[in-house]
């Protein structure tokens, strides 16, 4: 798949997720690098606990190589129906799921083998 | 269970089941040929082990879990060796497919799903290779060489077919392999095959083969309570909530306890409707419950299917059809494709979407010769494309701004 449908899907699956709670503010933000990409996703609404984790568990679910390439083909593609995250969660290296005073933040790491989401050149605050 | 019909068939049969494999294996498995009409249970059972050693050896070589879909298509194809799918008519359809994996610099376990649900199209092989009246050796090589080439084809319409229907439709390799069997179908009426209709039908009653399911469900159902005690009814309600929704894996999930119960829960449900319709225990019956069991791991469960199969039920006494005929009791069971439906969008669609499934599966397999061997996925697919592109049609134009 072409570096740049792939990311018009993964940001069309997100953005269908987060838009389900019709959020005032979305904010979609992308960094590539020849190896690799992050994408990194704000809005203002307020996710329960238990949503957090079952975002977690789905977009940190374990590798299954045999349903990312065939079903992962529907990934920001079939907006019929609630919005599947663990299309995602098959297809991206690493995701983080943090929640802020006025929304949540999504950060996904898509790459190859070799890359390493933490060496990422954009600097981490503390 | 590829252990137990082994067991099984030379128990029944001696050294006759290895006399009925071979037989099989030169048989051309059209829809309808029962094998268990053809050669009896011996040689049918251990063709079915031998294609589920296929698809475990597989599964096993590429690395990939065994989940909720690598469940359902081991069963899936363990169930149609009993009415189409031989180790021989299937190989080439694989090889196919990992062809076309390597072109794209990916490797067979990236495409597995497709391979293994892709051996639906077996029968275009044994077609070509002894219904076109050649030489044994040319009909061979020539099958080989369509099996091989529509499976080299088969990744990129199994995606382009996912679209359609959007994953509304179980079986969506039915489709896929359905469209497919058009063109090649076509190809060969053209070139002058006759495609006689083929109903090959066990209708003995046998108590073996009538308590093969429910014996398998309730070891299914034990599994699972010895994997996940209490916790494993827990799963299975919770399976119960779930759309079906391709892709939906109910052992990631909910867990491998309920998704067992579930298969367990959904064999036994089929075997009793298949009892009360007085419709016949044979190879397409059989394979047919075995189906929907394994996708109780894949999408298939109580809730989703209950208002599709009354929709096929009510569509048979409408037209005034026989519900223990082949064709009726057989959309019966494989309707449950259309699960998904209802799961996300209620019983009423359900119920409609599982009325016009009848009608569909009636013509479907004719369309393409009996070549692909799940026509009711093919007739479903086709109903939910065309259910879905209505309710995307009046969502995306109701104007909610």
């Amino acid at each position: 798949m072409k570096r740049k449908d792939l990311i018009l899907n993964l940001i069309g699956e997100i953005s269908n997720y987060l838009l389900d709670d019709d959020p005032m503010r979305l904010v979609i933000s992308l960094h590539q690098e020849e190896d690799g990409l992050h994408l990194c996703i704000l809005d203002d609404t307020k996710h329960s606990e238990d949503e957090l984790e079952s975002m977690k568990k789905a977009l940190n679910s374990r590798k299954r190589p045999e349903l990312a390439e065939y079903y992962g083909a529907m990934t920001g593609h079939d907006m019929l129906g609630s919005a599947r995250l663990d299309l995602l969660g098959w297809q991206i290296k690493h995701s983080d799921v943090t929640q802020s005073d006025s929304g949540i933040k999504i950060d996904l790491w898509f790459g190859s083998e070799k890359f390493q989401s933490d060496k990422f050149s954009i600097p981490v605050k503390d | 269970m590829i252990l137990l019909f082994i067991i099984t068939a030379f128990a029944v049969d001696g050294s006759g089941a290895i006399k009925g494999f071979w037989t099989i294996q030169l048989h051309p498995g059209r829809l309808i040929n029962d094998f268990f009409a053809v050669v009896g249970i011996g040689g049918t059972l251990l063709n079915s082990a031998a294609v589920g050693l296929v698809a475990m050896i597989l599964i096993y070589i590429t690395g990939v879990s065994f989940s909720g879909p690598t469940f359902a298509a081991v069963f899936t194809i363990m169930g149609f060796g009993l009415f189409g799918k031989t180790p021989l008519n299937i190989l080439p359809i694989i090889l196919g497919v990992y062809l076309s994996a390597r072109l794209v610099g990916k490797g067979l376990r990236d495409y597995l799903i497709i391979a293994l649900f892709g051996t639906a199209l077996g029968p275009l092989v044994s077609v070509v290779f002894l219904e076109t009246g050649l030489p044994l050796w040319q009909g061979l090589i020539l099958g080989v060489l369509s099996g091989t080439a529509a499976g080299f084809i088969l990744p990129a319409l199994a995606v382009a077919m996912l679209h359609m229907h959007q994953g509304y439709s179980l079986y969506n390799m039915g489709l896929t392999c359905g469209f497919l069997a058009l063109f090649a179908a076509s190809f060969l009426k053209a070139a002058g095959l006759p495609f006689e209709k083929a109903l090959a039908w066990h209708s003995e009653n046998i108590l073996l083969l009538q308590l093969i399911i429910p014996i398998l469900s309730l070891m299914l159902i034990g599994s699972g309570i010895f994997f996940s005690g209490k916790k494993a009814f827990k799963s299975f309600v919770l399976i119960q909530k779930l759309s079906g929704r391709l892709p939906s894996d109910f052992v990631d999930m909910e867990g491998t306890g309920g998704s067992l119960v579930n298969a367990g829960v959904m064999g036994l449900a089929g075997t009793i409707i298949v009892f009360l319709a007085g419709a016949d225990f044979n190879g397409p019956v059989i394979g047919g419950l075995l189906t929907i069991m394994g996708f109780a791991a894949f999408g298939t469960n109580l809730r989703n299917s209950w208002s599709v199969v009354a929709g096929v039920m009510v569509s048979t006494f409408v037209f005034g059809m026989k519900l223990s005929d082949p064709g009726p009791i057989l959309a019966v069971i494989f309707s449950t494709t259309l699960g998904p439906l209802a799961g996300q969008f209620g019983y009423i669609p359900g119920f409609f979407a599982g009325f016009i499934h009848l009608i569909m599966v009636s013509q479907t397999g004719s369309w393409q010769g009996g070549m692909n061997l799940y026509n009711n996925g093919f007739a479903g697919g086709l109903t939910a494309s065309v259910f879905i592109a209505v309710i995307q049609w009046y969502r995306n134009n109701k104007n909610d701004m």
